[in-house]
């Protein structure tokens, strides 16, 4: 069957298997920044933006999909400039081995578009389910943090 | 994983949709979220009917009740005006103790009750403030109790359409426990009560993930009629659970930590009441 998607403002029409899931759609068509991993809704390593709102897109079927807006990192920035949240994520050191970061970083995006200063417990609340094995978490709560900052215009 | 689905069909009408589901019932399944059917295993799905455009994502107020279309995610559910006016933060600090925020925006509140998942936190809650489901199939529109809705076999379930909230004057709480925050409940427990005078005119304690499906604690409820609320009713209820327990045991726990589990969350959920009323 064919949809037609539009990822980070670009349309694409595609053909898809009646079960296909989004996730295998994307990665298909080249947005390699959404990452398989547990395939079964427990690490959010898949994360995107599908009507601006996080998903988990190993378990949301591309057909429907269809006729809506999908965010990945790669639709972050268009110039080498890091997004204020991939520069707050870098400078805070929360990336290590670096698997889960598009998903944190795609997640924090959308918090941020709701609630643009978050408190500890709100940036924990909304995090909880992107699991990342080699930090404890610290580093990324900082980050996001530091990234509501940039975005609210309080630090450069 | 479904390797035979030939076909992904978008009914526009919930009449629609149970025309496609009556054709063949063994090789169709219906999708709302996608959470459960996305990690389904079989080989006899060859058509997937998407309730997506059926127009059942919307939550409307009516005289003495509140509508929720059963294709509202439950993230939407808990941050809607509506129930935050009637039900206070009750949904929106249950909920949130559900998954995650990526789950809670694919998950419904149809697609939670309708596979009767023994461990869902949703069906609890939705029993504690006594909802009923608006369904429709062989017999045109029908509303059903969510505990009625489960005695129809699988073959002959219709599709629920709606869950509707009644406008009740009672006070809620609820509580889970699971071995980390993103895991399914070993047990969960809601409790409503509503009050007069500081004396209990009547009561739902609902117990879910025993593992069995959530069901109501019947002679606990009978047993706190008319009983005055004061600091002495916590430790009150925690008996009544603890003698009428009924469930099982599977990997994640036995009967007799679940036992005890139920008779702890169901103190604490008093408790929280007792804040509100005290």
């Amino acid at each position: 069957m064919k949809i037609t998607i539009n990822v980070n403002g670009k349309t694409h029409v595609v053909n898809i298997e009646p079960a296909e899931m989004l996730l295998d759609t994307l990665r298909r068509l080249g947005y390699k920044s959404v990452h398989r991993s547990c395939e079964s809704a427990s690490c959010s390593a898949c994360t995107v933006l599908l009507d601006s709102n996080p998903v988990l897109s190993c378990c949301v079927f591309a057909a429907t999909a269809d006729g809506r807006s999908i965010e990945t990192v790669e639709g972050l920035t268009s110039s080498e400039k890091l997004h204020p949240i991939q520069k707050a994520f870098l400078e805070e050191g929360a990336s290590q081995c670096g698997y889960c970061i598009p998903s944190l970083v795609m997640t924090t995006k959308a918090l941020l578009a709701e609630e643009p200063d978050p408190t500890e417990s709100e940036i924990r609340e909304m995090l909880v389910g992107n699991i990342c094995r080699c930090t404890g978490y610290e580093a990324q709560t900082r980050a996001v943090r530091k990234a509501s900052r940039y975005l609210r215009g309080d630090e450069e | 994983m479904l390797p035979n689905v030939k076909e992904f069909i978008r009914p526009e009408t919930v009449q629609e949709a149970y025309v496609l589901l009556e054709k063949n019932r063994q090789a169709t399944v219906l999708l709302a979220g996608g959470t459960i059917v996305s990690q389904m295993r079989s080989s006899n799905i060859e058509t997937i009917v998407d309730l997506r455009r059926t127009g059942l994502d919307k939550i409307v107020e009516k005289p003495g009740e509140i509508a929720a279309g059963a294709m509202v995610t439950a993230e939407r559910f808990r941050q809607d005006r509506l129930i935050a006016d009637r039900y206070g933060d009750f949904f929106y600090d249950s909920f949130g103790l559900i998954g995650n925020w990526q789950l809670r925006n694919m998950i419904t509140l149809g697609g939670s009750i309708a596979p009767r998942l023994g461990w869902s936190d949703i069906t609890t809650c939705l029993m504690t403030v006594g909802a009923s489901l608006l369904v429709y199939g062989e017999d045109d529109y029908q509303t059903l109790c969510i505990g009625d809705y489960f005695q129809i076999p699988a073959s002959e379930r219709p599709i629920i359409t709606h869950i509707i909230l009644p406008d009740e004057d009672y006070c809620y709480a609820f509580n889970r426990f699971a071995r980390s925050a993103f895991d399914i409940a070993t047990l969960n427990m809601g409790i409503a009560m509503k009050l007069s005078d500081r004396r209990i005119v009547s009561s739902r304690v609902v117990c879910g993930s025993r593992p069995m499906f959530p069901s109501r604690m019947e002679s606990v409820e009978e047993s706190l009629v008319d009983l005055s609320f004061d600091e002495q009713t916590p430790g009150i209820v925690r008996s009544l659970v603890y003698d009428s327990f009924s469930g099982g045991s599977n990997m994640i726990a036995s009967s007799e930590y679940r036992n005890h589990l139920a008779s702890v969350l169901a103190e604490r959920a008093v408790k929280k009441i007792g804040e509100i009323v005290l």
